[in-house]
């Protein structure tokens, strides 16, 4: 079944049984429990990937409005992840879509990374 | 013309971006389009098919829906702020009927409030 | 009860010594999980491809701990001493703060006053969209699923968790931040205030009160 603007039922599997479109973000009015009202504050890598995100918007080499729309485009991944991990997605997203990284390099890069940790 | 005292009554004047051409002014009604195009867009679902009325024009922006793609979303486009009523807005609205929720809808979005013509030319004022 | 024990930057106000890549001293953060690593990574490679440098990345974490968060409570501090300027605030918030050498880079800001009949409540439901060069990182709450579900639906009972309670006779107006303007709420000035510095005030406009979703209180003496 092809997926079409307004229909009911899309086929594309992202969209699962959300009608007309909506995106997983768009929560506005959605059924949700109690709020936690502590501020739980940002672990260092989230305070520093903020950093990122906002010194690459300064540059003008990644817009908010493009990663919004590449969190959006999670689907039903996005209530699976936390906040920061959502913008990392994202901010993965939009990398490889500009060619600033490749999905290869990435995962080298990760891998080395990961290395550094397990090492302390 | 809005009445003097829909004026005294909404809010403060534009005070960003001029937004010439502006096709709605303060205290008209608006209806959101009924409307549930795919991709990035800044209308939450739940005020789309619902009525308000112009609180305040916020000026001309590049377009979001087309920033989110990489373009540069000119031309600008005209930002509203729309004050509705809780109780129009949600069915089972528990509170009293005092109660407002406000946000920012771009022009595209509006169409007068059922019944109310409005010229297609839009005016000067900014 | 006070409300600085969930304002985080309350805390972490004189929290300096980080280099680049490492936790701060004392942050039991636990290992990392695979979006750390992945964070990390795209930043190790963009610094490496000189996109950007790990200086700008630092210096600009110290600004969003060190500058940031602390802004909202001056300029607040200030419409509730200067009347004049708290019109101006009203009118055009971006310029007002750029009076007092505030400079919200490419934010709009409209400020919203509480009055004996209007409670102002701000949220983004569609992501987090929050004054951040005025006020800093928003706090966890503001950018969870549940409030930006329920506090468009049912304000007053997600006020009343956090322990704000409204008569009927107060309206509850709430702004979703859902385009390029963003929000800052004023307060009504509690009562028992009367002549403290901006200083002082500020201290009592905590973040929450600037959000909406607390009013300042006067704290017991004693």
């Amino acid at each position: 079944m092809l997926n079409c603007a307004g229909c009911e039922s899309p086929g594309e599997s992202n969209m699962s049984d959300r009608p007309h479109n909506k995106g997983p973000h768009d929560l506005g009015g959605a059924a949700a429990g109690p709020i936690d009202t502590t501020d739980h504050g940002m672990k260092f890598w989230e305070k520093q990937a903020n950093a990122l995100r906002s010194t690459l918007g300064l540059k003008k080499i990644v817009r908010v409005d493009e990663l919004r729309r590449a969190a959006e485009d999670l689907g039903d991944r996005y209530y699976q992840l936390a906040y920061f991990e959502r913008t990392t997605m994202a901010l993965r997203t939009l990398l490889i879509e500009k060619g600033l990284i490749t999905e290869a390099e990435l995962k080298a890069r990760m891998t080395e990374v990961r290395g550094r940790f397990d090492a302390k | 013309m809005p009445s003097r005292r829909t004026r005294a009554r909404n809010a403060l004047p534009s005070t960003y971006t001029p937004a010439p051409g502006h096709r709605f002014d303060v205290g008209d009604q608006v209806m959101i389009k009924r409307a549930y195009p795919p991709g990035h867009r800044r209308t939450p679902y739940y005020i789309r098919g619902k009525e308000g009325v112009i609180e305040r024009i916020c000026g001309a922006f590049p377009n979001p829906e087309e920033l989110a793609y990489g373009f540069d979303g000119e031309p600008a486009k005209v930002l509203y702020r729309v004050r509705f009523q809780q109780k129009h807005v949600w069915p089972d609205y528990a509170g009293p009927a005092r109660d407002v929720i406000e946000m920012e809808i771009f022009e595209h979005w509006l169409v007068p409030a059922s019944g109310r013509a409005k010229p297609a030319t839009p005016t000067q004022s900014g | 009860m006070s409300d600085t024990a969930f304002d985080y930057y309350a805390r972490r106000k004189h929290d300096h010594e980080h280099d680049d890549h490492a936790p701060a001293a004392g942050e039991a953060e636990g290992p990392p999980s695979e979006y750390e690593i992945m964070s990390r990574a795209m930043q190790e490679l963009l610094e490496a491809k000189g996109v950007v440098t790990a200086e700008e990345i630092r210096r600009r974490m110290e600004t969003f701990e060190e500058e940031f968060p602390y802004r909202g409570s001056l300029v607040i501090a200030r419409a509730w001493t200067d009347p004049a300027f708290r019109q101006r605030l009203l009118k055009d918030g971006k310029a007002a703060c750029a009076e007092m050498g505030v400079e919200l880079e490419a934010t709009r800001l409209i400020a919203v006053e509480n009055t004996p009949d209007v409670h102002n409540v701000i949220v983004c439901t569609l992501c987090s969209c929050y004054p951040r060069e005025l006020l800093g990182m928003p706090p966890t709450w503001y950018k969870s699923d549940n409030y930006r579900a329920r506090v468009v639906r049912e304000p007053r009972s997600v006020l009343k968790e956090f322990g704000t309670v409204l008569p009927d006779n107060v309206t509850v107006r709430v702004h979703d931040s859902n385009a390029d303007m963003r929000y800052v709420v004023v307060p009504m000035r509690p009562q028992g205030t009367k002549g403290w510095s901006e200083d002082r005030l500020a201290e009592i406009l905590t973040r929450d009160t600037l959000v909406g979703v607390t009013v300042p209180r006067v704290p017991a003496k004693g």
